[in-house]
């Protein structure tokens, strides 16, 4: 297990993201002895600047991505650089999205072994479970990966997981890696597509589906990933509280005002009114049908008693914006 | 006497839907994972209980056979749609005490329905999953499964009060949570809808599971009864991994308790036309 007490260099990958924000933010705060390096392909000038903390803006696609780590002697990887199907992201077509997520994973990951990095711990996300109508309540992380199977647009989403599971059995006797799958993440400084969701205005909402959803809120999350570093062994695992609550009361909780429509309509609409409304249509099933996951397995380490912040309160917090 | 005293419309419970209400806001959460919403289950019951009572005028059985604790509520499915279903729930939720909620498990192209899927869902119905079988169990909840399966609905009226062969989802799950199976028979469901015809192949072409023709589609108003049977446990030698046919012979005691009890109901049950409701 990672001591952060020993810990001299963290690499940060997506360091302009909301969530490695603030995963650097408390980082910096707890363990100001430990220098952490963010990279990104996004500039991250607007950042603050800290002495412990140096920021560098490059692809991690790119040949020199290999100097970083042999200048700094990494301790430790939080990936947190998958790209995420937001509107910004658009520009990005599903091969360019299977070119970074698949392929830069499979190099962060080469590079970590190559250069001895103790423990590395990748970002992937719930979707990887995909919204169908026959999942069960609660999905454990041994359960087929079938989000994929319905729209091929979510490929990068499984396969980015695949690889890095893969590797993570293949090399578990050299590296201590972990894949965390956590819930919607939502909250202020997070910008991913259900957060733009539920913050939209007049944003369609199904009268004909009411799921049930699980939400973390982004500082919680950042939490769990520090913690995970020093006391969670390698393997995959779930993020979600037990909490639960339907589309429709998540929506009534933040306050904006919906267009209450059939689901059949809202493909045809999502496309209709991609410009003011940013949610790909095929993410559509997931206000659809319920994607529930069990973290028990986390619970396991790090016990049941994790977030602060309570579904209620997250959902509200993000009237506040 | 009888059946003037049955002509007076009953619109609530005994001891009012305020008793019923208390006791499920004591066992159900306010945000349930599988979407069940008790303010609409709330709703729905004050709507179906008029009907439960007064146009299919149920009499329940076997109440006394019921306990406090959760049960794998195991009934014969009958009528072409599942409105036996919605009144054995209704019994258990209005008529038995304490209060509950019946799971009821449903199949995969049920809850894919747009509106009928979260209707149901709202209303405490479940993906017939083991895995959320179990956890129903695990929190001390009660479900309610038709082990006939589609098979069970989708009969001609030929066919009508014919137990078809159960599945064993339902039996291993019995053995692997330890939760008894509670035996529901259900008298007057067939009458629903008395001719009818289902044509499979055309079913199965148009990827439903099944299609029933009717002379017709609102339910007749068929007096109802509901038979509760003493609880069922499975034998303590087989496991959740017995052996199919070892499984198969507690099915078929189970599978004659219940074809006992459908022809005694049979014999009982009140005629169509100038019957009473108790």
């Amino acid at each position: 297990m990672l001591n952060y007490a020993k810990t001299q260099n963290l690499l940060i990958i997506g360091a302009a993201g909301g969530l490695a924000q603030i995963t650097i933010g408390l980082l910096s705060k707890h363990y100001p002895h430990i220098h952490l390096v963010g990279v990104d392909s996004r500039s991250m000038d607007h950042l603050p600047k800290k002495p412990e903390v140096t920021f560098i803006q490059m692809s991690y696609t790119r040949g020199n991505f290999e100097k970083i780590f042999r200048d700094y002697s990494f301790d430790a990887v939080f990936h947190l650089g998958r790209l995420s199907h937001t509107k910004e992201n658009d520009k990005y077509t599903l091969t360019q999205r299977l070119d970074l997520n698949v392929m830069g994973t499979s190099r962060i990951l080469d590079l970590s072994l190559k250069f001895k990095v103790q423990k590395i711990i990748t970002l992937s996300t719930y979707h990887v479970y995909g919204a169908l109508a026959d999942n069960p309540v609660f999905i454990n992380e041994d359960a087929p990966l079938r989000a994929s199977i319905k729209y091929p647009e979510l490929r990068d989403v499984t396969e980015m997981d695949q690889v890095a599971t893969s590797w993570m059995w293949k090399h578990q006797g050299e590296i201590e890696t972990l894949v965390m799958r956590p819930c919607n993440i939502i909250g202020p400084q997070i910008n991913n597509s259900i957060t733009r969701y539920l913050r939209s205005r007049y944003a369609p909402v199904p009268i004909d589906y009411n799921p049930m959803f699980q939400f973390i809120h982004e500082f919680d999350m950042a939490r769990v990933l520090i913690q995970s570093m020093e006391s969670v062994p390698t393997g995959i695992y779930n993020i979600a509280p037990s909490e639960s609550i339907s589309l429709r009361k998540a929506r009534e909780l933040i306050g904006a005002p919906a267009l209450p429509m059939p689901i059949s309509l809202l493909s045809p609409a999502a496309k209709l009114f991609k410009y003011v409304w940013a949610y790909p249509d095929y993410l559509l099933d997931y206000v659809r049908f319920s994607c529930l996951i069990s973290s028990s397995s986390l619970g396991k380490y790090l016990g049941n008693d994790l977030y602060r912040f309570k579904t209620r309160e997250a959902l509200e917090l993000l009237k506040l914006k | 006497m009888k059946y003037l005293k049955s002509l007076s419309f009953q619109t609530a419970p005994e001891g009012g839907f305020q008793r019923v209400f208390d006791e499920l806001s004591q066992v159900y959460a306010k945000e349930d994972p599988w979407g069940l919403n008790l303010a609409h289950a709330e709703r729905t019951l004050r709507t179906v209980y008029p009907l439960y009572k007064n146009y299919f005028k149920v009499r329940l059985f076997g109440q006394e056979h019921v306990e406090d604790r959760p049960y794998i509520v195991t009934g014969n499915h009958t009528g072409q749609i599942a409105i036996d279903g919605m009144l054995i729930s209704t019994a258990f939720a209005a008529e038995i005490k304490p209060a509950r909620i019946l799971r009821a498990m449903v199949e995969r192209f049920f809850v894919s329905l747009p509106f009928v899927g979260a209707w149901a869902a709202e209303g405490g119905a479940v993906l017939g999953d083991r895995q959320n079988c179990l956890h129903l169990l695990k929190q001390k909840q009660s479900v309610l499964v038709f082990p006939e399966g589609v098979k069970g609905i989708a009969k001609n009226t030929s066919d009508h009060y014919k137990l078809q062969p159960f599945t064993r989802g339902f039996f291993r799950i019995s053995l692997a949570s330890g939760v008894p199976i509670l035996p529901v028979v259900v008298i007057g469901a067939e009458e629903f809808f008395p001719f009818v015809y289902h044509p499979m192949k055309l079913a199965k072409m148009m990827g439903l599971p099944a299609l029933p023709l009717s002379l017709n589609y609102l339910p007749l108003p068929s007096p109802v009864d509901i038979h509760i049977l003493p609880a069922f446990i499975p034998p303590q030698e087989l496991t959740p991994e017995s052996p199919d046919k070892q499984i198969d012979e507690s099915i078929e005691i189970l599978e004659k308790m219940m074809e006992e009890q459908i022809a005694k109901g049979l014999e009982m049950r009140r005629p169509f036309l100038l019957n009473h409701r108790s």
